[in-house]
């Protein structure tokens, strides 16, 4: 039958906003089924839904879709007596209502599709969903949304469109004979939007760089100012003011551009959470059912809006989690009425962004994880012997259920005992360059936590320093800023604690963790910041608190991607860098991390950042521990804070040149007899001899050093020291 | 009389015989060019005592070396990261990814370069590259001889150049930092 294109595109539309209404409609009624519920609250969701299922009725009608306003029309009967008598709903018809919202959505997503004159009767549909509820499994949530699988069911009665598939809420169907009409939108590939962020980004550094010209333009002024010549450059400064008014404007227009642009980039790859966890509710609901299991899914963060790529590939994921959560997990309810817990099983899905890390638990108040039962089950299936068995400790047990094939079930049923779930979930976890953890206590329950980088949006972000180097911090895991008092400190033998609110919190010395100097207890003053992440809370201490900013976090490139100190990178106003600090890294156990203190140390000195990583490459792989100096003065300040066994320091610097710097340390008694090899870009006699009069050790050309000669000259140095001493 | 006409077809039959000299010696220079053509582009730079190159096709940009930020607890071939062009970038030692140990000079240049999976990264660099060319038989037959990341190429004056692979390299690179972790 031909199909009036008009009317159809009204259909595609009615089917989209037909599955908004009956989510909402679902998980009123998912509430309505719990206990508790006052009197009031009954009696507005009952109104609510009386209201949602007339307006199905309603537009079905409207458009001429008479089976869908008679379903519509029956649910409202299996209503109306609950209704008015306002009370909890009882489960069975809480099933048959589901079972009638997914005949409705199964239908009018086949009418979008023009697929309407293949479906059966309605009247069957009628009778079915009237006689007897369903089992609930039939409704179970599929990735690709709550209807999916009642719309695959449907394909076979369509012959003549197979292929078209399971298409996009609101996306005209394949078949139709007019493609895609103007106002419904465009199909753009990931690429090109990717290809758009890009520019986006693009032009945000353009925008810094007029913010930089403005401030060129400003200091010119200054200057022409400072001359004596204002008289004469009067007009210069005028025309140069003006201009830089107008850069300035300009900076904040292109500011509000790409503020727009990013808010429409955002609008078109993001959606909420709660579009893919609300439907989550169901799930869990028909499946403890079928189990004969009570459970409730609180969800926490369901706002954040996310990649709608990301969101696709976790859905999977999460119903998973939370399927293997009901299954193995929650108790049944005398069992965990026995344990002392409510009948009830507690379920939460916690969502959470921190600056370009998103956070994702999954956890459960069930029997936990029965770590006996995982050595006995890989031993079994072969996947890992007794020897390597009996060297894992518990955290690498629990980490076996990741393992392919692995399930403790001895049987397999529609829901688990295939082994397969939690090795997917972590190859989608890991496709997305997250990572997936799992924590759990026996008896009390267990917790997945899955950590996924994004990309979009920007995040207060602190700006602090350590020696030269500036990082910022997520602000969420900041909880407080102060200054070291040595009355809150608690210094021990081999760490300080920071008295902090009734609690001992171990001092980490940011410098020392990134390996730029030695640790050392906080000094006077100096300031602390109290960093938590994952309930664990650390005094991190830093030489600056330079201030916040609201900056893009951008994933770092692949050859940095793996340190685990960082979450990524954010540009700074004159288009610097700024690496970001991961808290769950500041506040691990930075002691496995630390460098021995028995190993040899070395300063290299060298205003070249690309020496100064060449020279720390060599040295580290004779087996030093290497810090770095980026001028002169800055040496002076590491030498005069820590010992070091060896100084190799450019000839030829800026600031201080290396002859200087010799003196400096000779003039001092700690340091008069320190070995210091000098480094030089000449390779003249002259130079080496400038060099060694100044009272280096040993003098090196860029050329020997080129040819490999650092390390064994460093040990040959200190070997003559050491004899000499 | 007679001789006049035969002198005319000799003087004719010279002509042609020039004309087809020359058409063979214009059609030779252009064999000859055509083989000249069959050439590889690279941009040739010193690294220590040697040349080294890297294929000018994966060159993206050359630039000032500046605003790199070191990044703590990197691999040591990890000079920094950048921005280039809305991207993250890191900057590399091409002298430690190449297990040499130096320069003669401080690198002044970072070149963005294709590591051959699509991915840009910046290698540093005495000084800007020089274009040049190499006998593509010659890097053909170097390619077949050399499994690694940097083959030995010669040119036509015999001078060694080391032609660098960025995807060998890379691979390598990485299978290194996996190993190692």
């Amino acid at each position: 039958m031909a199909v009036d294109p008009m009317l159809q595109g009204l259909v595609a539309g009615f089917a989209v906003e037909a599955q908004e209404v009956i989510q909402k409609v679902t998980m009123d009624l998912l509430e309505l089924e719990r206990e508790g519920l006052e009197n009031d609250a009954l009696a507005k969701i009952y109104t609510r839904l009386g209201r949602h299922l007339h307006t199905l009725k309603g537009s079905a009608s409207s458009l001429g879709l008479q089976d869908l306003g008679d379903i519509a029309h029956r649910l409202e009967d299996a209503l109306a007596p609950l209704k008015a008598t306002t009370q909890k709903m009882p489960r069975t018809v809480v099933d048959i209502l589901l079972h009638g919202l997914d005949l409705f959505m199964l239908r009018a997503q086949a009418h979008a599709d023009g697929r309407g004159d293949y479906l059966p009767d309605p009247a069957a549909a009628l009778a079915q969903l009237v006689a007897s509820a369903p089992p609930p499994e039939a409704a179970s949530v599929l990735p690709g949304g709550a209807f999916a699988h009642a719309h695959t069911q449907a394909q076979p009665q369509a012959p003549s469109l197979v292929g078209a598939g399971p298409s996009e809420p609101g996306a005209p169907s394949s078949s139709d004979p007019q493609g895609e009409s103007a106002d419904s939108g465009w199909r753009v590939s990931a690429r090109q939007v990717t290809s758009l962020m890009r520019e986006v980004e693009r032009l945000r550094e353009v925008r810094l760089r007029v913010e930089e010209r403005s401030r060129e333009l400003e200091r010119v002024s200054t200057l022409l100012a400072k001359q004596g010549l204002l008289a004469e450059t009067a007009e210069a400064r005028t025309l140069l003011s003006g201009t830089g008014r107008s850069l300035r404007t300009d900076g904040e227009e292109t500011s509000d551009i790409v503020d727009a642009l990013e808010e429409g980039l955002k609008a078109i790859t993001t959606r909420p959470t709660r579009t893919i966890l609300e439907p989550l509710q169901r799930m869990v609901r028909d499946l403890s059912r079928q189990l004969g299991k009570e459970a409730r899914l609180s969800v926490v963060g369901a706002e954040v809006s996310l990649d709608r790529r990301l969101l696709e590939k976790l859905q999977g994921a999460l119903v998973h989690l939370l399927r293997n959560a009901v299954d193995h997990g929650l108790e049944m309810p005398a069992e965990r009425e026995k344990a002392g817990k409510h009948q009830e099983g507690a379920l939460t899905l916690r969502v959470e962004q921190q600056g370009n890390l998103l956070y994702l638990e999954a956890s459960d108040d069930g029997r936990g994880i029965d770590l006996v039962a995982v050595r006995r089950v890989a031993e079994k299936r072969g996947l890992v012997t007794a020897d390597e068995m009996a060297r894992l400790n518990d955290n690498q047990v629990r980490d076996l259920i990741f393992s392919a094939g692995f399930s403790t079930r001895s049987d397999v049923t529609d829901t688990s005992g295939r082994g397969v779930g939690l090795d997917a979930v972590r190859a989608t976890v890991e496709s997305l360059q997250g990572r997936i953890e799992v924590a759990s206590t026996r008896g009390q329950g267990t917790r997945f936590v899955l950590t996924l980088p994004v990309d979009l949006g920007s995040s207060p972000v602190l700006m602090v320093r350590a020696l030269e180097q500036y990082v910022g911090l997520p602000m969420l895991a900041v909880e407080s800023t102060q200054l070291a008092r040595a009355d809150s400190l608690r210094v021990g033998k081999r760490r300080a604690h920071l008295e902090h609110l009734g609690q001992l919190l171990p001092v980490v010395d940011l410098g020392a963790r990134l390996g730029l100097r030695a640790s050392a207890p906080p000094a006077e003053g100096q300031p602390m910041l109290v960093v938590q992440s994952g309930g664990r809370r650390v005094a991190l201490v830093v030489d600056a608190v330079v201030g916040d900013r609201d900056l893009v976090i951008r994933p770092l490139p692949s050859e940095v991607r793996e340190v685990a100190a960082w979450q990524g990178a954010a540009t700074l106003s004159r288009g610097e860098l700024l690496l970001i600090l991961r808290p769950d890294w500041v506040v691990s156990d930075s002691e496995k991390t630390q460098v021995s203190a028995a190993s040899r140390r070395a300063l290299v000195v060298d205003d070249s950042l690309t020496a100064r990583a060449l020279h720390r490459a060599m040295l580290e792989a004779g087996g030093f521990q290497v810090h770095l100096a980026a001028s002169g003065a800055r040496a002076l300040e590491r030498l005069a804070a820590d010992t070091y066994d060896v100084v190799i320091c450019d000839l030829d610097m800026e600031e201080m040149d290396g002859t200087e710097l010799i003196a400096r340390l000779r003039e001092k008694k700690e340091t008069r007899t320190l070995p210091v090899i000098l480094v030089s870009a000449h390779d003249s006699a002259q130079a080496r001899e400038r060099g060694l009069a100044a009272g280096a050790d040993g003098f090196l050309s860029k050329r020997e050093c080129a040819a490999g000669r650092l390390l064994a000259e460093v040990l040959d140095v200190m070997s003559r020291r050491g004899s000499r001493a | 009389m007679k001789g006049t006409p035969r002198m005319v077809d000799e003087a004719l039959a010279e002509e042609t015989r020039e004309l087809l000299a020359r058409r063979a010696a214009r059609l030779r220079e252009q064999g000859e060019s055509s083989v000249e053509e069959a050439v590889h582009w690279i941009a040739e730079f010193p690294l220590g005592e040697e040349r080294y190159a890297l294929p000018l096709e994966s060159l993206r940009a050359a630039l000032p070396l500046r605003m790199v930020t070191p990044v703590p607890l990197s691999e040591p071939a990890v000079i920094g990261v950048l921005r280039f062009q809305g991207q993250v970038l890191s900057a590399l030692s091409l002298a430690s990814l190449l297990g040499g140990h130096g320069w003669r000079q401080d690198p002044a240049v970072l070149l963005v370069v294709d590591r051959g999976d699509g991915e840009l990264c910046a290698l540093d660099c005495e000084a800007i590259p020089r274009p040049t060319t190499l006998s593509l038989a010659s890097v053909e037959a170097a390619r077949a001889r050399s499994e690694g990341p940097v083959m030995e190429v010669f040119t036509q004056d015999r001078q060694l150049i080391h032609l660098i692979n960025p995807k060998r390299l890379f691979s390598v690179s990485e299978a290194g930092v996996r190993h190692g972790r």
